[in-house]
């Protein structure tokens, strides 16, 4: 099958460099204390964050760092077949567990000890790339919630397609059996704090293909910061106006 | 800033004296009369994965409801009817109460009460559904999502199921010969060798059910109570009715308010004139996605 056509112009009209359009909201769920939403083209996420609180099983509570837990699950409308378990299954686990590990790196733990921090996210939508929309949203949610974090985690994900790296896939390429090259990054300082591939990739090419997802990481991390700000100037102005 | 903190140790050590206060003056903490709902919306096409979606948010309540369908066989004693599956999804991003690994009760409840007024409803004909009789039919599969519960779940979720339904598009398929059925390309046309090809089509819906929860003490009837006065109230009566005024359902169960015939008539009375809000508000939504 044919990604990237003669004109080199992919199924969806991107250019194989060209991210799909992304889009946040903040504070979509108002029972939590942070959340957010983030669509990147047809993938649709919602990440709500609880905490930092009490810890619920006394037995798992550290006495110096905060408990970060992590639950992904996909609505049963998110995918083309009806999907009957969104949650339990191996690949949300796994899912899960990343997503936990990737934002406890950036969570400042130790200054909130003996407390946990929840973090849920569901998807709405998958079209390819749901774990680093999930990521994004996560950060995005933490942030909302007031959380101390070393740097804002952003993620993107790239693969390799009839001989080209091509950005922010889609299901369709994603299911083209070339790999996916998932990497989420702080970007102020520049380190990975994620990085998976999966699929059969040649060495000379991976260098091309991780470069390219870490800017696509860091265009994201852009996005999200504008976001942020823009949330916080409007927040400004209505403490400002009582 | 010490009045504020006042106010919440108040709230938090003395719940129900806290909406006492408020009750007696005739308004809610959120400043609403008594009698009055939350403001109401209702957008299409939420979830484009999904063949029908609506987004249903009542104050702070929102609700997700996804509509796939797919193919059958029908049952042997209902060879001409398809099938409706409801479920009713709390996942723990609508509440701190609700943890992972462990549904909320309402959950279940409200499961329940969702699939018996949409099927009792008529709201959905079964008959449409039939594609060859006997040998294939459509399930709707329709999933109810709470993104954000602050009470009222159950209207929420009944009006976000119907609008599903309403916004669902039955897509075109092509029936072959031996029965096989596959989704019909765009530029399908009228039948050849053997092959049907369909419209994609709206479903033609029965008249909508709409639901009003209210709240009560022995002095007062409160209407769409968010989760805070849900919790301080604990008794509540749930009116579902449909457009021609015919009760769906009612359900009443216990808690410590007992309600006299009176109250009865009273919330069959506001619920009757909630119904009307919301239909409009459907219709609206309704007219302004299919522009």
């Amino acid at each position: 099958m044919e990604f990237v056509g003669p004109e080199g112009l992919r199924l969806d009209g991107r250019r194989p460099l060209e991210m799909r359009q992304l889009h946040a909201e903040l504070g979509v769920v108002e029972n939590a204390n942070g959340s957010a939403m983030f669509e990147m083209g047809n993938t649709k996420v919602i990440a709500a964050v609880y905490g930092p609180h009490e810890v619920h099983n006394r037995s798992q509570q550290l006495w110096d760092r905060a408990l970060v837990r992590c639950e992904y699950s996909m609505a049963a409308f998110s995918t083309g077949d009806r999907r009957r378990k969104g949650k339990g299954n191996r690949r949300s686990t796994e899912i899960s567990l990343v997503i936990r590990q990737t934002l406890e790196a950036a969570i400042l733990t130790n200054l909130m000890p003996k407390s946990q921090i929840d973090i849920y996210v569901q998807v709405l939508q998958a079209d390819g790339g749901t774990r680093s929309a999930c990521i994004n949203a996560a950060a995005l949610a933490l942030a909302e919630a007031g959380i101390p974090m070393r740097d804002l985690v952003a993620s993107c994900a790239a693969g390799y397609l009839n001989g080209t790296p091509l950005l922010d896939l889609n299901y369709v390429e994603d299911s083209g059996g070339g790999p996916d090259v998932t990497v989420a990054l702080f970007p102020k300082v520049d380190k990975v704090s994620l990085l998976q591939m999966d699929s059969k990739m040649p060495l000379e090419h991976f260098e091309n293909v991780f470069q390219l997802a870490a800017e696509g990481a860091k265009a994201a991390a852009r996005y999200m910061r504008e976001v942020l700000m823009e949330n916080t100037q409007n927040l400004a102005r209505l403490v400002t106006a009582t | 800033m010490a009045d504020d903190v006042e106010v919440d140790a108040f709230k938090r050590l003395y719940p129900a004296q806290f909406l006492e206060r408020y009750l007696d003056a005739s308004v809610r903490p959120d400043g609403r009369p008594l009698t009055r709902s939350r403001p109401t919306s209702v957008s299409f096409n939420a979830v484009s994965s999904a063949d029908g979606s609506a987004l249903v948010k009542i104050g702070n309540t929102t609700m997700l409801a996804g509509a796939k369908l797919e193919t059958m066989e029908p049952a042997a004693d209902t060879p001409d009817q398809g099938c409706l599956s409801v479920d009713f999804v709390m996942p723990p991003i609508c509440s701190p109460r609700v943890r992972p690994g462990r549904p909320a009760e309402e959950a279940y409840v409200i499961t329940e009460q969702l699939q018996n007024a949409l099927l009792s409803s008529g709201v959905v004909d079964l008959r449409e559904l039939s594609i060859v009789s006997g040998k294939a039919a459509w399930m709707i599969y329709l999933d109810v999502y709470c993104l954000d519960a602050d009470g009222s779940l159950l209207d929420a979720a009944l009006l976000a199921s119907v609008a599903a339904l309403a916004h669902l598009q039955v897509p075109a398929i092509c029936v072959r010969s031996e029965g096989k059925i596959t989704k019909a390309p765009p530029d399908a046309q009228a039948s050849s060798d053997g092959i049907e090809f369909t419209q994609p089509r709206r479903l033609n819906l029965g008249e909508f059910p709409f639901a009003l929860t209210v709240a009560m003490n022995q002095k007062s009837l409160i209407a769409d109570p968010t989760a805070e006065e849900e919790a301080i109230l604990d008794t509540k009566m749930i009116v579902i009715l449909n457009s021609s005024q015919k009760i769906i359902a009612l359900h009443k169960a216990g808690g410590s308010t007992t309600a006299s015939t009176a109250t009865i008539q009273d919330c069959l009375a506001l619920a009757m004139r909630r119904r009307k809000t919301l239909q409009k508000v459907l219709e609206e939504a309704l007219r302004k996605s299919t522009k």
